[in-house]
């Protein structure tokens, strides 16, 4: 079966202003339904790669598709639905949870989708092991782990194509840790969507087989996945 | 009661100086070490009210608006150059917004100020459009200069948040409504404080200056009243203006942040 491309990045630069360039043609497939690893040094670029994907930043040059068009072609709320980039560091607004979990519906690019009730949301949080959690709880009262979570469950309410996740695991303990990865791996297997993952944890997937970039030195390789 | 002003003579202007010596004994016998900034500063302040004056005097006696307009725009031209030196920002140029976000809000309010409220004719009438105009700059100056000062800075702080609402599929106005109301708040504030506490915690200096100059107490507090008004009405759009073009050159046209944080 021919996968289909769902990100395509040919001859790629990109450097911060005033900084060293980060990378030099760089040029990437992404296929759908497949589950990308990303590891590589500290500074390396692997952040700076997911943003130039949902275009928080711009290459300096080459050239960026999405579904076959330029990304700089959608309107970037819009593509950003889309393409889900989740942040490292959990970042919620002073509210309760059901407030966070619904704030991307109160943005006008959203306004098509319907509002997830709060027994759907109950559930999510059940799913992601966060049921001791009321919906009229302070967001800010939360762990940095539940945070984490609580951050994920309100990006998948976006249903987006392709996930960017940035050390999603980064303050999870263990048992946490495997359910967010579980759940990535299911988004890929059952929901055909694209998955990366920057992860430096020892992931180990085990229903799929992901593939691997390693992200150093300006360069972007394809290598195999060798779980040893 | 009296109508004219009382003149105060050069010498009697000399005594006053007095003040300052005692200033100074005491700088002197505490080793504050004021004295050199206490003679700077009174010389200074003899030097540039004395060369206001004269400035003043010639520019009552203009009859073409042309000139008058061309003055208040290079006011306001100084006080937008004062307000990019004192906000600290290398990655966005931001002087062209802030000048003409000055310029459109405070001509408007003085015009109707000077125009509709107080019924001067000509409207340009220099003894009445540039004080008031001068009111206008240098107060809603410093309420421009607080807003975009918090504008910026909270737009490097709450980069994260606002980063994820981008996320999240927020376009850049979405994501940074709350920077941008707050740094409006912060703008406004003082000008708002100061009608509270007008006369109770301080006589203005308009008002006193009026009175002293003999004019009835309850005309002064009119004009006061209209200065003050004037003043929150030339902040708030001034403040609006140029914090909403400012933060329209934070975002790119990619609804990316543009200010990088530590990098100013």
């Amino acid at each position: 079966m021919i996968q289909k491309t769902v990100i395509q990045i040919s001859d790629v630069s990109f450097s911060y202003p005033g900084k060293q360039a980060l990378f030099t043609n760089i040029s990437i497939t992404l296929k759908k339904g497949c589950f990308y690893l990303i590891n590589g040094p500290s500074g390396g670029g692997k952040s700076s790669l997911l943003r130039l994907i949902n275009r928080l930043e711009d290459p300096t040059r080459g050239q960026i598709l999405f579904n076959g068009n330029p990304i700089a072609s959608y309107h970037p709320p819009l593509l950003r639905r889309h393409i889900l980039y989740i942040q490292q560091t959990p970042s919620v607004i002073d509210g309760r949870i059901r407030e966070n979990l619904l704030l991307p519906f109160t943005f006008i690019s959203n306004k098509d989708l319907a509002k997830p009730n709060d027994k759907r949301l109950l559930t999510l949080l059940k799913n992601f092991r966060l049921d001791g959690i009321r919906l009229d709880d302070h967001a800010q009262n939360l762990s940095v782990g539940q945070l984490q979570r609580l951050c994920f469950i309100r990006g998948l309410l976006l249903s987006p194509e392709l996930i960017l996740l940035d050390e999603p695991t980064s303050a999870l303990d263990d048992e946490s840790s495997r359910i967010v990865e579980s759940k990535a791996e299911e988004l890929c297997l059952t929901s055909d969507k694209t998955v990366l993952v920057i992860s430096h944890r020892k992931f180990k997937p085990e229903k799929i087989v992901p593939k691997l970039l390693h992200v150093a030195n300006g360069r972007v390789k394809e290598r195999e996945w060798n779980p040893v | 009661m009296e109508s004219s002003i009382i003149d105060i003579g050069l010498g009697q202007l000399a005594l006053g100086l007095l003040f300052i010596l005692i200033a100074g004994s005491a700088s002197l016998y505490h080793s504050l070490k004021l004295e050199k900034d206490l003679l700077t500063g009174t010389a200074r302040t003899f030097a540039q009210l004395f060369l206001l004056g004269y400035i003043l005097k010639f520019l009552f006696k203009i009859e073409d608006y042309s000139l008058v307009l061309s003055i208040f725009t290079f006011m306001i031209l100084f006080a937008a150059w004062t307000i990019y030196g004192r906000v600290k920002e290398k990655q966005i140029s931001f002087f062209l917004p802030v000048f003409f976000s000055m310029m459109l809000s405070f001509f408007f309010i003085s015009f109707i100020v000077t125009a509709v409220i107080v019924g001067v004719k000509p409207w340009w009438k220099p003894q009445y459009f540039i004080p008031l105009g001068g009111m206008i700059i240098g107060n809603s100056m410093n309420a421009i200069a607080i807003a975009l000062e918090r504008l910026l800075k909270e737009l490097r702080t709450k980069r994260y948040e606002i980063e994820m609402k981008l996320c999240l599929g927020a376009d850049y106005k979405e994501a940074s409504h709350e920077t941008l109301k707050n740094a409006m708040r912060a703008g406004m504030i003082p000008s708002i404080n100061a009608m509270m506490a007008v006369g109770i915690v301080f006589i203005p200096g308009m008002m006193t200056g009026q009175i002293l100059a003999g004019a009835d107490p309850m005309i002064a507090i009119r004009y006061q009243i209209v200065i003050m008004v004037m003043i929150v009405g030339a902040t708030a759009l001034g403040t609006l203006f140029a914090v909403l073009l400012v933060r329209n050159r934070c975002f790119s046209k990619g609804h990316q942040l543009l200010l990088r944080p530590g990098n100013r």
